[in-house]
């Protein structure tokens, strides 16, 4: 009414609520990664304390000079645009009027109504700084925060190494999700006072003593019952940042595509020589795993599925191609090299002494038949490096899935059949040593779903320990990719189940791998699940990847 | 404009000088808000009767949002304390330092947590894999993802 036009002229009627701002004060300089537009909503019907400049020091005693005088400068930095944007589209039309939102003339008024606002100021015991009385409070042990301190704290990142993301804890009882309480003041101000009753400026005009009239007001009681964390009142740490969940997904999705890189692994005569990774990407799936996977994961992981689809430009395939893969694939060939060159070394030796033998005792027919498995194994080795070789081995890479969750390995499933004869790969790892070297420190937890040749099934498995998401997909219904619109980009790669299945066709080098896998224990009990290198509990695992910060065992003290 | 992190470890820092240390624990620097020196030794009958170590925080500009880099300092002649929760290059396994770490907590909190930590000691040993450890620790312990699993101690 009659303040009306005054408290229009006040530039702070646009963007403030109760003489607190819809943005931050600039408290804190770090990325403001919280939803802006949800943090506004809420500070406009009063669910959270505005973002009130903080005074670095308080005193009763102060007069309302001394207080004003105390007040952090407000951030001269322009707030990012966006931010601005975003703020005042969720606002109520009110808040339409232009930006300069300075308050040049607040000194000079007399009622002062910002400074009466600052008595009986708290303290945040976060930031140090003092706030209005009306300040948030914790939902479960009542203590202060001021709103500024509240929006940094969220769950912590999901990292390719810790692939949970546990609801923020309350910074003073470490109660699980961390929620505040907003008592708003009996007054209103700003945004969403007008046409209010109970607004301060009316309800304390003519008041004599507005400065003394004030504190008493919003004292806080101590509540004696806590909040839950689905109370309606209550304000989490996940309601202002609802993209928890995306990033989850999205991280989940990297270290289960990197876990879904396998070494490439040829048979060469009784041994295995590594020639490749496998990129992780995902690409054309299976029927199979396409099903598999979607039906168990629902939203989550459709929502990484399109996001990792939107940037499938034609580079994409190489991103991956770190460092790490690259120092792999260069072992791979030497590792190959070297073993050719025994190879050949090892077959002259043979023809030099059966061409002795041979001249010592006329025996011809024994010689003949003696060194058969060396020349099939060089005669591998040599059309090893043909394409058309296609007795390789799917060594699933090292999964870094380090999550607490038990990798529930599928047992009784029907893929059975593809787990690797234990002792041949032994016997390839330990021939080779460049190869078992790496298999060591890469593949050290999961060895498991190595499909041999020779076991028709052995389409590659989705991730048994790529992480739970993937491992629990298994016994999930088969459906066709296309199908199941909930198909998640997470999901394994079936890479090489062609080559694997085809072990059997009628190429050259067939008969040497079927002479090795003639003695082999190819029986499916035999076989079952065994992880080719025993799997460490998660908690000894070394540092893995190189690039990642060491894990360790130990122990720890609580406060 | 001061980052949050110098302004509060102002004001930490006021409240030392004025109240002064828990007993046990003395200011050796803090000359700046990156890096701050303290002195803790352990009251009373323990197993580090008549020790002292130097703990070092350093603070990055997330603080106390984001926990101190907390460490034992083992440069010039100084030596970490015997303990089953501290790696002989002066890197701490204790969870208040790392995903228990609350903005609530303070240095002088984190300093008696750690002196306290050594008072209930029973047996002066490195942890188990301590070799192991340092073999490859990153210069910073907060990059090192510890795993807590003994909640007794």
């Amino acid at each position: 009414m009659g303040n009306s036009s005054s408290s229009s002229s006040r530039p702070h009627n646009d963007e403030t609520v109760d003489f607190g701002y819809l943005t931050p004060q600039g408290v804190y300089t770090g990325p403001r990664d919280w939803n802006h537009a949800i943090v506004t909503q809420l500070i406009c019907s009063r669910r959270l304390a505005p973002f009130y400049r903080p005074l670095e020091d308080y005193d009763d005693s102060w007069t309302d000079d001394q207080i004003l005088a105390a007040r952090r400068n407000p951030p001269e930095v322009e707030q990012s645009d966006s931010t601005r944007a975003e703020a005042s589209q969720a606002l109520p039309a009110s808040a339409s009027s232009k930006s300069h939102t300075k308050r040049p003339s607040t000194l000079k008024d007399p009622a002062k109504p910002e400074a009466a606002i600052y008595r009986g100021a708290v303290e945040c015991p976060i930031c140090f700084l003092y706030y209005p009385p009306n300040i948030n409070h914790s939902r479960c042990c009542d203590q202060a925060i001021c709103t500024e301190c509240f929006v940094q704290i969220k769950r912590s990142e999901p990292t390719t190494t810790h692939l949970v993301s546990e609801p923020a804890a309350c910074p003073y009882c470490v109660q699980e999700n961390f929620g505040i309480v907003y008592t708003p003041p009996p007054w209103r101000a700003g945004i969403g006072s007008e046409g209010s009753n109970s607004h301060w400026l009316d309800s304390h005009k003519g008041s004599s003593s507005i400065e003394t009239s004030v504190p008493s007001a919003p004292t806080h009681k101590r509540r004696q019952k806590s909040f839950g964390a689905d109370s309606p009142e209550v304000v989490t740490t996940d309601h202002i940042r609802p993209d928890w969940e995306a990033k989850l997904a999205a991280v989940r999705a990297a270290v289960t595509r990197r876990a879904n890189r396998r070494i490439i692994m040829r048979q060469v005569g009784d041994r295995l020589i590594p020639v490749g990774v496998t990129s992780g990407r995902v690409h054309a799936l299976t029927g199979e795993e396409g099903g598999s996977e979607g039906a168990e994961n629902g939203g989550s992981s459709r929502r990484s599925r399109r996001r990792q689809q939107a940037p499938n430009g034609p580079f994409e395939q190489y991103l991956g191609q770190d460092l790490e893969e690259l120092m792999v694939m260069e072992a791979m060939r030497l590792s190959l090299l070297e073993h050719e060159e025994q190879q050949r070394k090892e077959a002259e030796e043979k023809k030099k002494k059966e061409k002795e033998a041979a001249a010592k005792s006329d025996s011809s027919a024994e010689s003949g038949a003696g060194p058969s498995t060396d020349s099939s194994n060089v005669e591998a080795s040599s059309s090893s490096s043909t394409p058309q070789n296609r007795s390789f081995l799917n060594i699933r890479r090292a999964s870094k899935s380090r999550s607490p969750s038990p990798a529930a390995r599928p047992t009784g499933n029907d893929h059975q059949a593809d787990a690797p004869p234990f002792s041949t790969l032994n016997a390839a790892l330990s021939t080779s040593s460049t190869a078992s070297a790496i298999l060591n420190s890469s593949i050290s937890g999961v060895g498991e779903n190595t499909s041999v040749p020779g076991a028709p099934e052995s389409v590659s498995q989705p991730a048994a320990a790529a992480g739970a998401e993937a491992a629990e997909s298994q016994s999930q219904p088969r459906e066709s990719q296309e199908a199941s619109p909930e198909t998640s980009a997470s999901r394994p790669e079936a890479v090489h189940t062609d080559t694997s299945v085809s072990v059997l066709s009628t190429d050259s080098t067939v008969v040497a791998s079927d002479l090795t896998y003639d003695h082999l224990p190819s029986s499916e009990e035999n076989s079952a699940q065994e992880p080719l290198i025993p799997k460490k509990p998660n908690n000894a695992t070394t540092s893995e990847d190189g690039g990642e910060p060491p894990n360790h065992v130990g122990n720890h003290t609580t406060a | 404009m001061t980052s949050i992190s110098s302004r509060r470890l102002a004001k930490e820092l006021a409240e030392i000088h004025s109240e002064g240390c828990p007993v046990g624990i003395e200011l050796v620097k803090a000359d700046d808000f990156t890096c701050w020196w303290f002195t803790i030794e352990v009251m009373g009958e323990s197993l580090y009767q008549g020790e002292k170590f130097t703990l070092q925080f350093r603070f990055d500009s997330g603080y106390p949002i984001s926990s101190p880099a907390v460490q034992f300092v083992v440069t010039d002649g100084k030596q970490a304390p015997i303990h089953p929760h501290v790696y002989s290059n002066g890197h701490i396994c204790a969870s208040i330092l790392g995903n228990e770490w609350s903005p609530v907590l303070s240095v002088v909190a984190v300093c008696v947590t750690l002196q306290s930590m050594l008072a209930s000691c029973k047996e002066k040993q490195r942890p188990v894999d301590n070799d192991r450890y340092i073999r490859h620790a990153p210069d910073n312990p907060k990059k090192t993802q510890f795993h807590y699993d003994d909640d007794t101690v």
